[in-house]
């Protein structure tokens, strides 16, 4: 389990942490503000950019990392983007409706028929 | 050639990199579903989520992180004894935030926000309240068929076995109970009935879907129905009716009496009254008021939360394989906590994989906070 090559960054943890604190207090700020909730959501989001990127570059040391670190993450991080592009056809556009389509289209011939029969009905009464 | 990496290293990264990947699976599924929904339970009287015990949990496991990458520093530096202490601290916080995080669940269980238990329309929250009375219905009959004060050859037919509650306290006392034993069932008797009768009377009006006002499936009814012009209905049952009739339950049980008040007619016939006596009169205002308590405890008030089933199993499975992490990652802090005094540099590359996934843990609720408890 033991290796030499432990290198030492001289990274300021501390000020690392109070970031991150701050980060944190900016997001419940950011939510007790009334904003309008597009507003709200991209700022949040953007402060969890903000922070995910400074535990990965200073406390998971990625910063410090060579090249390697871009073989092993990217063909992740591609198939963890396209999972989200690939439901979103399908299941981001409206997935959950109240009717369902094959009633729907059940109540829709029935009407159909209705229709013809009430005009037959009508034919042979002249 | 090769990566310049110790393997252990190598291996907890590309374990995170398929870690990546199932999180964001949640994550990216979540994030799609609910772009896709017409609407979503954001509320606190809804989704009972608590944004200062989430904003308590994120500050837990950033300075939880903190002392992880200050172990790995005191390890690096051999300074082992400063490394446990930080790794006491981190453990202490994963507690802290399982404990914080239990007491979320617990709001989510009392107030019965589980994925498949939530209705989402009127009448689903209306058939809620009708099953939730029809299953403690069934558990007040149960007592009774169980120690044979009434014997019924199909102990789950409650509508059959009613009239035989409902007789009870003009039948004669079974050999196998005492006298007072038998009382107690008698004076039970009489609120277990009532309770029934409310039941059935609000499953008929679900059934029928007419108003409380309206009697639902007697000859009355019929006759009304008869007299309706071509196409007119009777007033439908409303949501806020049965809320009215839950919250009456709930304040003064199923007999409608405060204690010391005479029983009503719908307790029983002369001969029940004479039955049960003044002492049993006593005894029946009692259970009466203790089943508005049940009945307080047992029925949820109707509460209609339309895409509240997918917001409680995006929540469940999000924070819950969380959770499985930091119970993980407690383990694994925990391995070398066990070697205690005799820590040695041969742990170093543990503490520094370890720590890497005690990071990514803290990343995977750097996201799941704002997107659960803020947005």
């Amino acid at each position: 389990m033991s290796h030499d090559d432990h290198q030492t960054h001289h990274v300021n943890y501390l000020a690392v942490f109070f970031v991150l604190c701050g980060c944190t207090g900016l997001s419940v700020l950011f939510d007790v503000l009334s904003m309008p909730k597009g507003v709200t959501i991209v700022l949040v989001l953007a402060v969890a950019c903000a922070k995910a990127m400074s535990v990965m570059m200073y406390f998971m040391h990625l910063k410090f990392e060579g090249n390697w670190k871009y073989v092993l993450l990217a063909p992740t991080t591609i198939l963890a983007i396209g999972l989200p592009i690939a439901l979103f056809p399908d299941i981001g556009r409206s997935y959950y409706i109240n009717a369902a389509p094959q009633v729907t289209s059940w109540a829709d011939e029935v009407a159909e028929y209705e229709r013809e029969h009430a005009a037959a009905t009508e034919g042979g009464a002249h | 050639m090769g990566i310049p990496i110790p393997n252990s290293k190598l291996g907890m990264w590309l374990f995170l990199g398929t870690e990546i990947m199932f999180f964001t699976a949640f994550i990216g599924s979540y994030i799609v579903l609910r772009l896709g929904s017409n609407g979503w339970p954001t509320r606190y009287e809804d989704t009972h989520i608590n944004v200062l015990l989430g904003g308590i949990n994120t500050f837990v496991l950033i300075v939880s992180s903190y002392c992880v990458v200050v172990a790995h520093e005191a390890m690096a530096q051999k300074s082992f004894a400063r490394a446990r202490g930080y790794l006491w601290v981190t453990t202490i916080l994963a507690f802290l935030f399982l404990g914080i995080k239990g007491i979320e669940y617990k709001g989510k269980i009392d107030h019965d926000i589980l994925p498949g238990r939530i209705p989402e329309t009127s009448s689903q929250a209306m058939v809620k309240v009708a099953d939730q009375l029809e299953e403690l219905v069934r558990e007040r009959f149960h007592a009774y068929t169980h120690a044979d004060v009434i014997k019924a050859e199909r102990p789950a037919d409650i509508i059959g076995i009613a009239p035989l509650v409902q007789a009870l306290p003009s039948a004669e006392r079974p050999s196998s109970l005492t006298d007072a034993e038998f009382k107690a069932f008698q004076a039970s008797s009489v609120v277990d009935y009532a309770l029934f009768q409310q039941w059935l009377d609000l499953k008929q009006h679900i059934v029928a879907d007419v108003s409380l006002d309206s009697p639902a499936l007697t000859a009355d009814y019929l006759a009304k129905r008869e007299e309706l012009a071509e196409g007119a209905r009777l007033p439908a049952l409303k949501l806020e009716e049965v809320r009215e009739r839950l919250a009456r339950l709930k304040t003064s049980g199923p007999l409608k009496v405060k204690a010391g008040d005479a029983l009503p007619e719908q307790s029983g016939s002369p001969e029940q009254a004479a039955a049960t006596g003044d002492a049993g009169q006593d005894a029946v205002t009692a259970l009466n008021t203790q089943m508005a308590g049940l009945i307080s405890a047992r029925v949820f008030d109707p509460h209609p939360m339309v895409y509240g089933n997918i917001f409680a199993s995006c929540y469940f499975i999000m924070t819950g394989f969380h959770a499985i992490h930091v119970i993980v990652g407690m383990i694994l802090f925990g391995m070398v906590l066990k070697q205690g005094s005799s820590l040695n540099e041969r742990w170093t590359d543990w503490v520094e994989n370890s720590g890497l996934y005690w990071h990514f843990v803290d990343l995977v609720w750097i996201f799941l906070f704002p997107l659960l408890y803020i947005i």
